[in-house]
């Protein structure tokens, strides 16, 4: 008899639209309710209103997605994201991929291509 | 904070309603004193006219224009620098067709949406030893404008910017390699490979009656 890990989530496919905005709808609001979690875990300096706005920027990525094998294969994604991050499993550096904006606001595209041009970019 | 409400103003747009490039750039014709103004139309473009087949639909400039121009509203990642190029369009799952979204599912980073990529026959090698090599596709990336190598200041070695130079990937058919390039999101340009002709050649032609010209010339 093998114990699944703390936080695993049996994956299942969606049986349609419904089930899936369902599950989708689950996972964010365990998202949303383990930012204090995550914040105090990895000791971010950021505010616990950033890191929501981040998962619900993560979240609208993909909101148009048109296929059910796709969102089934991304509310995987977000649960096992989910399991590594709150069972400590990722270190500071895999938690900041995801706020590269915010902890380097020069790391951006140029807004046209002269300001590219200025910057050096080809 | 103003960054991030920026970044999430954009994400909430629909992909219809995103902002495209504005034409602002592009310099207006220059009009000399004595030069007529050019009268030049569409009707005169050198491609197919909508008379010639139901298939083809024409696109006037002005319609393609958004869909070729790099798109600088993209959310970056956490492995953009200053050598990734801007991207056209980047993938996020809405497109119609029946093949899998893989660009947004395996978490490759964005720049390799942005970069085009080369489908080709590999040509074959100038001996008479064979064409064994060249019966499968090849996908090439091409090399960036700027990070592609330069040399290190330390060592004088050769550093470069660039994770996909020295990569290729094999394909069975151009079919495969074109649906693969479309599940990823790269864009890409089919290299039609360069065919060589052979004309089957039988000496007893040579002595076949015509009744015209005696020397009729069977190698090309």
């Amino acid at each position: 008899m093998i114990n699944p890990t703390y936080l695993a989530q049996r994956t299942r496919s969606s049986a349609n639209w419904a089930d899936a905005k369902r599950r989708v709808l689950h996972s964010y609001r365990d998202w949303l309710r383990a930012a204090p979690e995550i914040q105090q875990m990895y000791s971010l300096n950021l505010p616990i209103s950033t890191i929501r706005t981040k998962i619900r920027q993560e979240f609208e990525r993909h909101r148009y997605v048109s296929q059910l094998n796709t969102v089934d294969v991304l509310i995987f994604n977000s649960h096992q994201e989910f399991q590594e991050t709150l069972n400590y499993w990722k270190q500071l550096t895999h938690v900041l991929k995801y706020f590269r904006t915010e902890e380097e606001p020069k790391a951006r595209l140029p807004s046209n291509f002269i300001n590219g041009f200025l910057e050096g970019r080809n | 904070m103003s960054v991030i409400q920026r970044s999430i103003r954009s994400r909430l747009l629909s992909t219809s309603a995103r902002p495209t490039a504005r034409l602002t750039a592009i310099p207006k014709h220059r009009y000399y004193a004595n030069e007529p103004p050019p009268k030049a139309s569409s009707e005169d473009a050198p491609a197919a006219k909508p008379g010639d087949s139901a298939m083809i639909r024409q696109e006037g400039a002005a319609e393609g224009h958004p869909r070729h121009q790099p798109d600088y509203n993209v959310a970056i990642d956490y492995r953009t620098s200053n050598f990734s190029p801007i991207p056209k369009r980047v993938m996020d799952g809405s497109e119609p067709g029946d093949s899998v979204a893989a660009a947004v599912l395996s978490g490759a980073p964005m720049d390799l949406q942005a970069r085009t990529v080369r489908i080709y026959r590999p040509a074959k090698t100038a001996t008479q030893s064979g064409d064994w090599h060249t019966h499968h596709w090849v996908m090439d990336w091409d090399p960036l404008p700027k990070g592609h190598r330069w040399e290190n200041p330390l060592m004088g070695w050769q550093s470069s910017a660039d994770f996909m130079q020295g990569y290729s990937l094999n394909f069975r058919s151009k079919e495969d390699a074109i649906s693969f390039a479309n599940k990823q999101g790269y864009e890409y340009f089919v290299q039609e490979p360069n065919e060589r002709k052979f004309i089957p050649k039988a000496y007893a032609n040579n002595f076949v009656h015509s009744p015209k010209k005696l020397k009729i010339i069977r190698t090309k």
